[in-house]
């Protein structure tokens, strides 16, 4: 043994220096997973360390260290065979037919399964307890390892045993399963054929464990023995060069089906000296179990493949929702140029304030005028010159409706182009606004515009609350307001609506990231027409108007707002915002910090 | 030769068939290339329906081949033998050639690397793109494959599918092309044969391969190292029916034996005699045709059925379009109904002037015509208190005698008062641009919501004028209809009498009172008086006779302009609104119609054309083929 060191009777005390930030990588990465599902980063990009983190490092890093062995391998190759050669029991049958061992099968040293549970030593498994030689030809959508106990005690125990489906057959879940058992093994028995040693699927298959540092034996299965010895070194040398592999032993096995069939077949090197068996009980357990998982943790630290890749895309995908967020800020915002305030609402509102602040004789003669006021009034319309109130109240209605139905069609065109232009919001635009009728979104607004009263109660207290502080910081203004009452203000305030979320605004704003929650925003800006008038006389009066027709106008604008979240987008900004956040979590730097000193300690040791 | 198994008589067969059907089969077959050229035209028919240029694209891949299938119907056939590597190609190609002509067995994997063409030495090679495809050529004179090419290709499996390995070392495959090249040699082929053994026929690539290239390719199943494997066929059968194949026979056989067998001039045995039959029945210069041909309708067969199973999903959405555009004009016209009727109805003074004009210019001398007139004179002189309202309906209701007005620039206002809204129209084609998304209908097919400044005029100018031609006429004839009531001479007559009569009564009473009472009984006088009182009642009676015939001529006229108003749908006013949206609905979905059509011709076609071809395999389940290719 080259570093002598005795894990046998100790819980890893080499490991102790990185298992806990192993252990917490874990669960930073865990945290991420559903965000780089959000993100819908590539399984690939997790391919080559996930398995080696999770199914290695994680459950074999604080037990009692044990050698997995995995015997693989293409389809029809011998699999089976070499791994009930190697358990010394037929554990899974042999078949003619190949892509037929669907569930890796796990031989176990006697006892061990009350001090190891399967499902912690093989993560991503479902451990069912093995009957008969069939079990793992079961078909069962679910992973499934089938595990037994070795009875007769020869079995070492620090050695298990695991025969592995295919890894070049039709069915892509057997690969997955293989995989799996590849990357939580510690040495790999790779069983190669004449046709298959240099299949892209076998080769691609090993070089991820060569990758890995893992031990690995190869059995060259079916030879013509004596003739093909000498090609077979050849074979070799290629799959060496084509994998990065430099095996620990080679074994020859003739081709003859009927010494495999009746167990008479053995497994030796060119030779036939050495028997795996004989090698596999002379293993330096220590030095392989320390070298496999130093191996799996450089990859899974690798700024290629491993998890800094990872955090990486998720980066540069959040970016590109940032950008996107940005974008939808900046382009989808249209103006609302609703119809003029019907001056009166705003002015009863006004004249209802000043009621009990005004003079008793003030007080009649406005009754007089205003009695006055309504006969004329009364013929005017009557007429047909003059409107009445409620024909008046109908036709702003319709007016207002259609103001905000057109700038509705708008946000939702301009939604629409920018849905054609980024395939990222494509993605999650499709469902919200292609597979729903845009008809029920129009229904809405004018639903809610139907049942909005012309003068809220939020208003009416607003414009009392403008008013009293106004009267307060303008104690003289007061007699301006009621000369100034029958000034016409026509206002015609434009609304402007755009979908900011709270990231996109709040950089506008240069406060970085307040809250992750998007939002409609509506902001207004007033113009006053007539306002030059009182403009001349009370100079103080006109920010006041401003602001109370303003805040009536940006009030009915709300409805559109309201309909654009609640009904056509529903949570979509914040769906956006939430992609855009992921970037700047702290807990990537964690994991990047996690990383760094992970990989500091790993050369450092030992 | 020998008819040794079942299978090579039942070939005989068929070929004695063929033979006398040959003519007949040669004139039916142009029907085949009609059809190829009306696919041709259908699948470049609607380019910017995203949907309808993928089928394009996937006509210019299968185009070549039909059109050089019905070209070149007796040239020799071309049949690529693949496999996975190792599987024993090239031995198979030696044993057939009679010769060492691929290097075959122990060697470094892969073994072939560049496509081996193994044809007669009087094959007509020249239009193979033998450099393109790096093959090597040997002539053969072996009397089993004098009437084929055989192309040795290269495998499938030993490329890597990822360009670098974890550890970024060089590796002698990242040089390796096979699947690449072996992609330019299967669009040669006419017939595949599949070798596979024990350890390989379920192999994930080499399936993926075969279901890219196998449409409109029959295939030959051969599983070889027969002495050594166990028989697998039959659950080699399983798994290709399940990839969509039919598979009428595996040949199993044993190409190192035949090698052997021909090296020491013995007798091959059954296996191999059997795929020798095979080719030389199937695959001579008449099988040839038949093969060619019955691949080339599998082709189309096969593309035809692709293509549309991929418009499948768009039906539904293109008939909601549809639906929905008619939905929306249905809409849009019922605003506009309910407005023009309104203005119509509001306009009632209008009418009135109008109608009474009319019939004052048909009623000329007469008592009551007169006094008629004359009130119109009186009224004339009046100042108008309540001026008719300026819209498009009482234009056209003072302009009736047929001179259209000339309007400025349409704009949006300008057409409120029809009811149609530039927020309604926008809200109709943001509704249809949602429905069209979904039938993946995007520009240039249809516009924006919002109309370019351009269109926008346009679109209105043509609302307006088919509104303002539809409506013209319907008043007009809205007018005559009232005309006719009050036309008749009776009707005038009994007026015209009515009045006279009192005119006739007042004078009667005015001479009754003259000569009786003056002058007969010496009665004083009765002065004007009596006149003045009588002029007033004969007014109050002209009153309200005119009142009548005004009653006449407003009768029915509400129920009228109901109808009136009813017939607007049949102008759609509202098409150029949405005639893009129209138009694309109408495309797309006689796009999908043809698509039908065509195959329904196909199958009626290769009902008639589709000859048996005995041992050859052929796709016929392209779903599961789908599968694959796309996994």
């Amino acid at each position: 043994m080259s570093h002598e060191v005795d894990l046998r009777h100790s819980e890893c005390p080499l490991f102790f220096a990185w298992a806990f930030d192993v252990q917490r990588l874990c669960e930073i990465t865990r945290l991420l997973e559903p965000t780089a599902e959000l993100l819908k980063i590539s399984e690939n990009v997790s391919r080559s360390w996930r398995g080696l983190l999770f199914s290695k490092l994680e459950p074999q890093l604080t037990r009692k260290p044990v050698l997995v062995v995995a015997v693989c391998g293409g389809t029809n190759t011998g699999k089976s065979f070499v791994a009930n050669y190697l358990a010394g029991t037929s554990m899974s049958r042999s078949v003619p037919e190949a892509a037929r061992t669907l569930h890796p099968v796990a031989s176990l040293p006697q006892g061990m399964s009350v001090t190891m549970p399967v499902h912690e030593l093989f993560p991503g498994f479902v451990p069912f307890r093995w009957s008969s030689d069939s079990d793992a030809i079961q078909e069962c959508d679910e992973h499934r390892i089938v595990w037994r106990e070795d009875e007769t005690g020869r079995q070492s125990q620090r050695l298990i045993i695991l025969d592995t489906p295919d890894v070049d057959g039709p069915l892509r879940e057997n690969w997955r399963r293989a995989e799996l058992v590849r990357d939580s093994a510690d040495v790999i028995v790779a069983v190669l054929t004449q046709q298959k040693y240099n299949d892209a699927a076998v080769r691609e298959f090993f070089a991820a464990a060569g990758a890995a540092h893992k031990e690995v034996l190869i059995v060259f299965n079916m030879l013509s023995l004596p003739e093909q010895q000498e090609t077979a070194i050849g074979w070799l040398s290629t799959f060496r060069m084509e994998t990065g592999i430099e095996p620990l032993a080679v074994y020859m096995v003739p081709w003859n089906r009927s010494a495999a069939d009746s167990g008479t077949l053995r497994i030796c090197d060119a030779s036939a000296t050495r028997d795996i068996l004989r090698d596999l009980s002379e293993l330096e357990i220590d030095r392989i179990k320390i070298r496999s998982m130093k191996g799996s943790l450089a990859l899974v630290l690798d700024e290629s493949v491993g998890v800094p890749a990872w955090l990486e895309a998720i980066e540069s995908q959040s970016k590109q929702w940032q950008k996107i967020r940005q974008t939808i800020a900046n382009e989808v915002r249209v103006e609302v140029s609703l119809p003029p305030a019907p001056r009166e609402i705003i002015w009863n509102e006004i004249w209802e304030w000043l009621e009990p602040r005004r003079s008793s004789i003030d007080l009649k003669v406005s009754k007089v005028y205003s009695s006055l006021g309504r006969k004329i009034l009364w013929m005017g319309r009557k007429v047909g010159v003059l409107k009445s109130q409620e024909q008046k109240q109908e036709d702003f209605a319709a007016i207002e409706l259609d103001a905000l139905t057109k700038a509705m069609s708008d946000l939702v065109d301009r939604l629409d182009i920018l849905r054609t232009r980024s395939t990222q919001l494509h993605g999650i635009l499709n469902h919200a606004f292609v597979e729903v009728d845009r008809s029920d979104w129009y229904a809405d607004l004018e639903r809610r515009h139907k049942v909005l009263p012309l003068v809220s109660d939020d208003y009416r207290k607003f414009v009392r609350s403008e008013l009293d502080r106004y009267a307060k910081d303008n104690p003289g203004a007061i007699d301006f307001i009621k000369h100034l009452l029958t000034a016409a203000a026509v206002a015609r305030p434009v609304v402007t609506i755009g979908l900011f979320t709270a990231g996109a605004a709040g950089a506008a704003m240069g406060m970085g990231f307040v809250h992750h929650i998007g939002d409609i925003l509506v902001g207004t800006a007033t113009s006053l027409a007539g306002e030059g008038a009182i403009g001349l006389t009370a100079s103080s009066l006109k920010p006041l108007l401003e602001s109370l027709f303003a805040g009536w106008s940006s009030e009915r604008a709300r409805v559109l707002a309201r309909t654009l979240e609640e009904v056509v987008l529903g949570d979509l900004l914040t769906e956006i915002d939430q992609r855009a956040c992921c970037g700047s979590q702290s807990i990537l730097n964690e994991a990047r910090l996690l990383v760094r000193s992970l990989r500091e300690a790993s050369t450092h040791s030992m | 030769m020998p008819f040794s198994t079942p299978h090579t008589r039942e070939i005989a067969k068929s070929l004695a068939a063929s033979v006398s059907n040959e003519d007949e089969s040669s004139r039916e077959f142009s029907a085949f290339d009609e059809l190829i050229a009306s696919m041709d035209v259908w699948s470049d028919s609607l380019l910017q329906w995203p949907p309808a240029a993928a089928v394009r694209a996937a006509w210019s891949e299968v185009h070549d081949r039909l059109a050089s299938a019905s070209r070149e119907q007796s040239r020799m056939l071309v049949v690529g033998i693949v496999g996975g590597t190792g599987t024993g190609k090239s031995t198979l190609v030696n044993a057939l050639a009679c010769r060492n002509v691929s290097t075959a067995g122990d060697q470094m994997r892969p073994t072939t690397v560049h496509p081996v063409v193994i044809a007669p030495e009087r094959a007509d090679l020249s239009w193979l793109p033998l450099q393109e495809i790096n093959a090597r050529v040997v002539n053969s004179d072996a009397e089993s494959i004098s009437q084929i090419i055989l192309i040795d290709c290269p495998d499938p499996d030993t490329q890597p599918t990822i360009t670098s390995s974890p550890t970024h070392a060089v590796r002698p495959s990242d040089s390796n092309q096979n699947r690449q090249l072996l992609e330019k040699v299967l669009p040669l082929c006419d017939v595949l044969f599949l070798v596979s053994t024990a350890q390989k026929y379920r192999s994930w690539v080499v399936a993926k391969e075969l279901a890219a290239f196998a449409p409109g390719r029959p295939v030959l199943f051969v599983q070889t190292h027969a002495s050594r494997d166990p028989d697998i066929r039959e659950d080699w059968k399983r798994e290709l029916v399940s990839q969509g194949f039919s598979v009428p026979i595996i040949f199993r056989l044993d190409a190192v034996e035949a090698n052997r067998r021909h090296a020491v001039g013995e007798q091959p045995d059954q296996g191999f005699q059997e795929i020798l039959d095979a080719i030389s029945f199937e695959l001579n210069q008449r099988g040839a045709r038949r093969v060619r041909r019955t691949g080339s309708l599998d082709l189309a067969g096969w593309f035809l059925r692709s293509v549309r199973s991929s418009l499948e999903d768009l039906r539904e959405p293109v008939a909601a379009l549809a639906s929905g555009i008619r939905l929306q004009r249905q809409s849009l016209e019922s605003q506009m109904a309910r407005a023009i009727g309104t203005e119509l109805v509001s306009c009632r003074s209008a009418w009135q002037q109008v109608l009474v004009t009319d019939v004052l210019q048909q009623w000329q001398g007469g008592p009551f015509s007169m006094f008629l007139h004359a009130i119109v004179a009186i009224g004339s002189l009046w100042p108008r208190l309540a001026s008719l309202p300026g819209g498009m309906v009482s234009r056209i209701l003072t302009n009736s005698r047929g001179v259209r007005m000339v309007t400025t620039v349409p704009q949006w206002h300008s057409i409120a008062e029809i009811g149609i809204s530039q927020a309604a129209v926008e809200r109709s084609r943001s509704i249809l641009s949602g429905m069209a998304a979904r039938a993946a209908i995007h520009e240039p097919l249809v516009g924006r919501v919002k109309f370019e400044n351009s269109r926008e005029s346009d679109t209105i100018a043509g609302l307006l004028g088919r509104t303002d031609a539809w409506l013209s006429t319907g008043v007009q004839r809205l007018l005559s209809t009232r005309r006719a009531e009050v036309a008749g001479q009776g009707f005038r007559l009994i007026f015209e009498l009515l009045f006279s009569g009192m005119v006739a009564c007042v004078l009667g009473r005015a001479a009754w009172g003259f000569f009786y009472g003056q002058l007969w009984l010496g009665q004083s006088s009765e002065g004007t008086g009596f006149l003045q009182e009588s002029l007033v009642w004969m007014i109050l009676w002209g009153l309200v006779l005119r009142w009548l015939v005004l009653m006449r001529l407003r009768i029915g006229l509400n129920r009228d302009i109901d109808q009136l108003v009813q017939t607007l749908s049949q102008a759609q006013p509202t098409g150029p609104l949405l005639a893009d949206f129209e138009e694309a609905a109408i495309r797309t979905s006689e796009f999908i119609a043809r698509g039908d059509a065509i195959e329904a011709e196909w199958s009626a076609i290769s009902l008639r054309l589709t000859e048996h071809l005995g041992p050859l395999g052929r796709l016929t389940e392209e779903a599961a083929c789908d599968r694959l290719r796309n996994s």
